[in-house]
């Protein structure tokens, strides 16, 4: 048993000093792995040309019908293999990397797009999901529209004063409040939708402090919708002892959102600046 | 032979042997008796090289504490007190780990022949575990006869067995069998050294006793001498008279016994 | 109790299951060829492994994804799973005669925290390490760290329990169940300072999985678990006499501090190297050696091969389930094996119960 194994592991061996892969003709069979992705890769018209996506690739609802190759963190390479791709478009943190590694070394364009948190990084990635594609003039078009509208949002954003101080909650199970630091893209959408960032202090979004919630005071707190009695879900949030005496809590301010529009960065990021600035100044 | 001088043994911190010198012959069995805590079981456990020692424990002329657990166990087996096994052997796969332990070339029939011996010939494929307490303890004797083999060694030296209350667990039929085969091993010139707690047995089948008092050795000599009344009055703190039995007597009928008299 | 008279030519019949267990080991290096060659035949994908090696081995050139699907992907990862589920499996049974218990498993003496929070560290950290670390792929940064903490957690474990060069052994398990509580919120700690892509790459590690599996860690855990394997049959004496406990065991020859000793070693290379390259994936070190002691015995010259194969066969099918199950995509393994493994663990342990009170 042993030996059959071993030989094929040399032949194995020798096979990769002497064979790179083969440079292919890409983009007629796309995986895309990653929400903000997908959603541009259908932008920019050429989902008849995605073949599977992963499982935070839920818009448009057309591309639910497409297999879905798992968490974008957990791949399985034979799994993206089966479905012969010749193009992965991937998120700056698909893996694992043994995974990706494999994938490439089948002779697969894969491209890693950068993590992106403000307008810039969305041109960026637009930019690059074109060149893949092969669609500069779509992609210029694409990207003309999508700055003009996220330059809109930045304006109404800087013409807010003074701005509502938002704690944006990941997660609020067990009285436990899971915030958004800095560096994450819940206060990229935030600066974009002009308010200010309440939770200071920390990078990411980690468990805060009944304290640490008081003395931020938020004026209003922002969540992912998950579907459920909204009011319910605000009176239940507002009862917490940390946010119960915040002036968000006094006008029962909760605003909840989809959070691949909100989190994503990819072509609706504009829609969700200006839908989250209307739902946080709705005298505006 | 066995012999020490000047064995001291400390268990945690605390003296429990006292400058022991005790000899034991090959041919003989040797007992080694005494009242409870006296010491007998840590004496055992120095003599077959478990625990630490000062002094001297010559075995066969090499010091105890100089031989590699290997080289130990095709000199002596051990009976141990009490046999717990932690997973389901058959009989057969017990007595067949002291047989690959041992000195001598392993047989096929080897684990079947001791366990004959013992009485148990027709238990090897029972579950150890599922024996009563008697039957764990023949095994165990088995275990060790098979481990240590004949009782004297290709170049003529003396092998030895150390049982630590070999008939604790064990009806009179089976203490007499159990004591039968310890003597039978010393009579063909093996060592025999027993931690006996049945003064009965010892003076049937015993030709030296070790009477041990409070970690030190208090008389050692034939049974004659050191099973007499003022001596175990002495040693067990209770009244003791000795009567001699016609020589193929097995019962003693001791008078009563009155605590906190003597000592 | 009915005892013949010594010397009765009753018929005894042996008691001896080595022949079984000789079979059993037959048998099990069959089912490990069938599941060797059913896992390179299964994956998402329609490559038939058969056409491929027939078409390999006579020269032909096959082509690029065939050759990535199988010996990049299906062959890596079956080596892994079946170095893995034996790697677990072995040291499972020597834990297991180590403790004298049916139920101790690896986790006892402290390697799967410790490599735990290696491997989380890794995952943590991996991005603000000293420069020198920088040369280490990212991909090899994770099985490192994990050989390293489950190492550091048994050498130290082991040094605890050991006082003027005796081990004891219910110290060490006293002090594993403290260590691992403070590995555990040292990974606690790491998990307040980790990144939520992090946090989620420590959740799918702790499921363990054999999807990215990778000829580099083949060749880093291999030479480690297959060294404990190889050697763990020097330890079978041993711990077979270690069954009548440590004194019986030392008069029947056995040096039991070497024993212990070698078989903590042996633990820690092979399950720190499993779980390094594997993540965690339970119940095999306890389930697998269990049921080679219900079908020939617990006598170890045949228990730690025979573990090491039905390991080796165990995982290397859950893997098949898991990489079908949802295809494209892939369960982790850990679930697979802890969903099999879960009720079959109950099962002995009600089985245990009946028979202690029965």
């Amino acid at each position: 048993m042993k030996t059959i194994r071993l030989i094929p592991m040399l032949a194995l061996i020798a096979g990769m000093i002497g064979a790179p892969a083969p440079a292919q003709q890409t983009g007629g069979r796309i995986v895309s792995l990653g929400g903000s992705v997908t959603e541009i890769v259908v932008a920019l018209g050429a989902s008849d040309r995605l073949i599977a996506r992963d499982t935070t690739s839920t818009w448009p609802a057309e591309v639910n019908r497409l297999p879905d190759v798992g968490y974008l963190r957990a791949l399985s390479p034979e799994g993206v293999l089966s479905l012969a791709p010749d193009l992965i478009l991937a998120e700056a943190d698909a893996g694992p990397e043994t995974a990706v590694e494999v994938l490439k070394s089948a002779g697969i364009a894969y491209v890693r797009l950068p993590e992106a948190h403000d307008p810039q990084g969305v041109l960026q990635k637009v930019a690059m999901v074109a060149d893949a594609l092969g669609l500069q003039a779509e992609g210029a078009a694409l990207s003309a529209r999508l700055s003009s509208d996220m330059a809109v949002a930045e304006a109404r954003a800087a013409a807010i004063s003074p701005k509502k101080r938002a704690l944006f909650v990941l997660s609020a199970a067990g009285g436990r409040i899971m915030a958004a630091g800095q560096d994450t893209g819940a206060e990229g959408i935030l600066t974009l939708a002009g308010a200010e960032n309440a939770a200071q202090g920390f990078t990411g979004y980690k468990p805060m402090s009944d304290e640490a919630v008081l003395a931020a005071a938020p004026d209003v707190v922002v969540m992912m919708d998950r579907g459920g009695d909204h009011s319910a879900a605000a009176e239940e949030l507002f009862a917490l002892p940390a946010l119960a005496g915040s002036p968000a809590a006094a006008s029962k301010a909760l605003v909840k959102m989809d959070g691949l529009l909100l989190l994503g960065f990819g072509p609706r990021t504009a829609e969700a600046a200006n839908a989250l600035h209307d739902a946080l100044y709705p005298a505006d | 032979m066995l012999l020490t001088e000047g064995l001291s043994v400390r268990l945690g911190g605390v003296p429990v042997l006292e400058g022991v010198g005790m000899t034991a012959q090959p041919g003989v069995l040797t007992a080694i008796v005494g009242p409870n805590g006296s010491g007998k079981t840590t004496l055992m456990r120095a003599l077959t090289g478990e625990i630490g020692y000062r002094g001297r424990i010559a075995l066969n002329g090499a010091e105890i504490r100089d031989l590699r657990p290997g080289e130990l166990a095709r000199i002596r087996g051990v009976l141990p007190q009490s046999g717990g096994l932690s997973f389901p052997f058959t009989v057969h796969e017990v007595v067949r780990l002291g047989q690959e332990a041992g000195a001598e070339p392993l047989r096929a029939d080897g684990p079947g022949a001791a366990l004959v011996r013992v009485g148990l010939g027709d238990y090897a494929h029972r579950l150890y575990q599922e024996l009563s307490g008697g039957e764990q303890q023949r095994v165990q004797l088995a275990r060790v006869l098979a481990q240590i083999g004949s009782p004297v060694s290709p170049e003529g030296r003396p092998r030895w067995l150390f049982l630590d209350e070999p008939v604790s667990s064990l009806d009179i039929g089976h203490q007499l069998l159990v004591m039968g085969l310890a003597r039978d091993f010393a009579a063909a010139g093996g060592g025999v050294v027993a931690v006996m707690h049945d003064l009965n047995l010892t003076a049937m089948f015993a030709a030296s006793v070790l009477l041990m008092r409070k970690g030190a050795l208090a008389e050692q000599g034939p049974p004659e001498r050191i099973l007499r009344d003022d001596l175990l009055s002495a040693t067990y703190g209770c009244r003791i008279r000795v009567g001699v039995a016609p020589a193929d007597a097995v019962f003693l009928l001791p008078h009563s016994c009155a605590h906190g008299v003597g000592g | 109790m009915a005892t013949p008279a010594p010397g009765n030519a009753a018929p005894v019949r042996s008691g001896d299951r080595s022949p079984r267990a000789r079979r059993l080991c037959l048998v099990l290096v069959l089912l490990m060829l069938v599941m060797s060659a059913l896992s390179l035949g299964a994956g998402a994908s329609d490559v038939s492994a058969s056409d491929s090696f027939g078409a390999w081995l006579a020269g032909r050139d096959l082509p690029l994804r065939d050759r990535i699907v199988l010996f990049d992907i299906r062959l890596p990862r079956l080596a892994m799973g079946l170095l893995v589920g034996a790697g677990l499996a072995v040291s499972g049974a020597l834990m297991q005669g180590l403790f004298r218990n049916p139920l101790a498993d690896p986790g006892l003496v402290g390697v799967s925290a410790g490599a735990s929070l290696g491997a989380v560290a890794a995952i943590v950290l991996g991005g603000a390490l000293p420069a020198g670390l920088g040369l280490l792929p990212a991909a090899a940064l994770v099985p490192l760290f994990a050989f390293a903490g489950g190492w550091v957690a048994v050498i130290l474990l082991y040094a605890l329990a050991t006082r003027g060069g005796r081990t004891s052994v219910a110290t060490m398990l006293l002090a594993g169940i403290a260590l691992a509580a403070l590995a555990n919120a040292l990974v606690g700690v790491m998990i307040y300072k980790a990144s939520d892509a992090a946090l989620r790459d420590i959740t799918f590690w702790s499921l363990g999985s054999l999807s990215g599996a990778h000829w580099s860690k083949v060749v880093l855990a291999a030479p480690l678990i297959l060294t404990a394997l190889l050697l763990s049959p020097l330890l079978a004496r041993g711990l077979n006499a270690l069954a009548l406990g440590e004194a019986a065991a030392m008069h029947m020859g056995v040096e039991v501090q070497r024993l212990k000793r070698g078989a903590v070693l042996a633990v820690a290379a092979a399950t720190g190297a499993s779980v390094a390259i594997a993540g965690g994936i339970g119940f095999v070190g306890i389930v697998v050696p269990h049921l080679v002691r219900l079908a020939s015995g617990p006598d170890h010259r045949w228990l730690l091969p025979n573990a090491a194969l039905l390991g080796a066969v165990l995982l290397a099918g859950a893997d098949i389930v898991a990489r079908l199950v949802v295809a494209p995509a892939e369960l982790p393994i850990g679930i697979v094996t802890a969903i099999a493994g879960a009720p079959l663990f109950l099962w002995i342990l009600l089985g245990q119960r009946i028979r202690l009170e029965g």
